[in-house]
């Protein structure tokens, strides 16, 4: 399970880290937040017309992830595969607390969830962060930047406060929620190294493992 | 404001009357200190994100109870007497929001979602709904008649195994009506009605979700029964104005007007259908 802001490198991460175990054979599950086809026309719609607020923003991205938790992430765990999560609820707990969801409500929203077993935070500081996104990508939409909040009618000054504001909700998690904290700043392939050292001494992988052949 | 909300520590608690009914309070609810009166007269718990309680003028009036026990019907002859009375009127009920009510009539159709995320969706058309709907309307001095609110939501999602406290955290942001009435009936009456109305008994109505029984009829009465029973529960905690569903029509109509007259501080008037309702009024 990773969390982080966006542009901390997270994402990529992941993948590596999912490519690592695929290609060791291991039963694994990927999934992305806000993903789930169910609830994806709604959510689409409310952006597009801007018809969600944060109480509605908060429980759509609820009904997605319980979705995807009912249906993919509980079976699979049942099942014994690994669930890979680009982020997790601890997205929602920053990111809606960010926009004013009263902490306890949205604790409760949640669950549901299963605990992870490793949570990894990406920490990247603000200014690599924002810049990462900013001249990544031509435009940010509208919720994105939480625009919504009337912070700012700057669309990147505004993406720069809503993101401290979540930076903030995460930090503030790093103890009471377990978080294995790892520096977003280094070069991609050291950090991928001490994620994958820290999930092979937390995890039993050979539990994973495909099935042996009955016999030599 | 969001930032004000934001600060509250998050032990402002609901003002959880704490019945026999609440099997364990929330941890928090030991923190809980003063509550903030302001925002309890409005809502169940925390107060919604970025609203201010003080500009409500209107009132919201709210009905319940289960399939065919004559929620629609009453909710109909009341908006035309109080709007023959000079009020403004405006009706919610669910799945009636701009945002998801059509995405959960397709869920159903398909019956393609899990129970908490049914549950989820339904918070998420109650919610798009309050802020869109009923909150201008109460701050426009509207008198909003809620064809069902969150009892019916809770109610199902706790017969379906999802935890109380779960459920009635999920709505702790929703406004608390001035008046909640429950039209009690029994679920052998309400078969009859509903099977009437259409010749038939829906899927959902009759629970079949639950594999309670393959026998509709069962199902139907297994499943009201169950829901009724969580209206019990509730109906102390949530001050609910009870009244027999079985009664005639009129009977029952003018009870509601009674009660609601003085909430809104006017004289009970006679009150006879228009033509246009007329066939009603049994």
């Amino acid at each position: 399970m990773v969390e982080g802001t966006d542009g901390s490198g997270k994402s990529t991460q992941l993948y590596l880290l999912k490519r690592w175990l695929e290609i060791g054979g291991y039963r694994l599950h990927f999934t992305e937040w806000n993903s789930s086809p169910l609830v994806k026309s709604a959510t689409r719609r409310g952006k597009q017309r801007r018809l969600l607020t944060p109480t509605t923003f908060s429980l759509l991205h609820a009904a997605d992830f319980a979705d995807r938790c009912e249906r993919q992430i509980m079976p699979l765990l049942q099942g014994d595969y690994l669930v890979l999560a680009d982020r997790y609820i601890y997205t929602a707990f920053a990111r809606d607390a960010a926009r004013g969801c009263p902490a306890r409500w949205l604790r409760n929203l949640y669950r549901f969830a299963p605990i992870p077993d490793i949570t990894f935070y990406f920490r990247a500081p603000l200014d690599v962060a924002v810049h990462r996104i900013l001249s990544g990508r031509p435009k940010l939409k509208y919720y994105e930047a939480g625009m919504d909040l009337g912070m700012s009618y700057d669309r990147a000054e505004s993406f720069r406060l809503f993101q401290a504001r979540i930076l903030e909700g995460y930090d503030k998690m790093v103890d009471t929620d377990n978080f294995v904290v790892l520096d977003g700043t280094l070069p991609v392939n050291k950090l991928q190294k001490q994620m994958r050292d820290i999930v092979a001494s937390k995890i039993d992988l050979k539990r994973f493992a495909p099935h042996a052949p009955e016999s030599e | 404001m969001p930032d004000q909300e934001k600060e509250k520590p998050a032990a402002a608690a609901p003002p959880t009357e704490t019945t026999a009914v609440a099997p364990a309070p929330p941890v928090t609810a030991k923190t809980a200190a003063v509550t903030e009166e302001a925002s309890s007269q409005y809502f169940f718990g925390e107060p919604l994100v970025g609203f201010d309680p003080s500009e409500i003028t209107g009132s919201l009036i709210v009905i319940e109870g289960m399939d065919g026990s004559g929620r629609s019907t009453q909710i109909a002859l009341l908006q035309e007497w109080l709007e023959s009375e000079g009020f403004a009127v405006q009706t919610s009920g669910l799945r009636r929001s701009n945002l998801v009510g059509r995405d959960i009539d397709e869920l159903l159709a398909k019956n393609a979602a899990t129970r908490l995320t049914l549950a989820l969706m339904y918070a998420t058309d109650f919610f798009d709904q309050v802020e869109h709907r009923i909150l201008p309307a109460l701050r426009s001095g509207t008198i909003v008649l809620a064809d069902r609110f969150i009892f019916t939501l809770i109610a199902r999602g706790v017969v379906r195994g999802i935890n109380r406290d779960y459920m009635s955290g999920l709505y702790a942001m929703a406004l608390r009506p001035h008046l909640t009435f429950w039209l009690n009936v029994r679920p052998e009456t309400a078969f009859g009605r509903e099977f009437k109305k259409a010749q038939a008994i829906s899927y959902w109505e009759a629970g079949r979700d639950m594999s309670l029984s393959h026998d509709l009829y069962w199902s139907f009465i297994r499943y009201q029964t169950m829901i009724k029973r969580e209206f019990e529960v509730m109906a102390k905690k949530y001050n609910f104005l009870e009244l027999d569903g079985e009664a005639s029509v009129p009977a029952v109509n003018k009870q509601l007007r009674q009660r609601i007259s003085e909430q809104l501080g006017i004289r009970a008037t006679k009150y006879t259908p228009s033509a246009a309702l007329a066939h009603l009024w049994r």
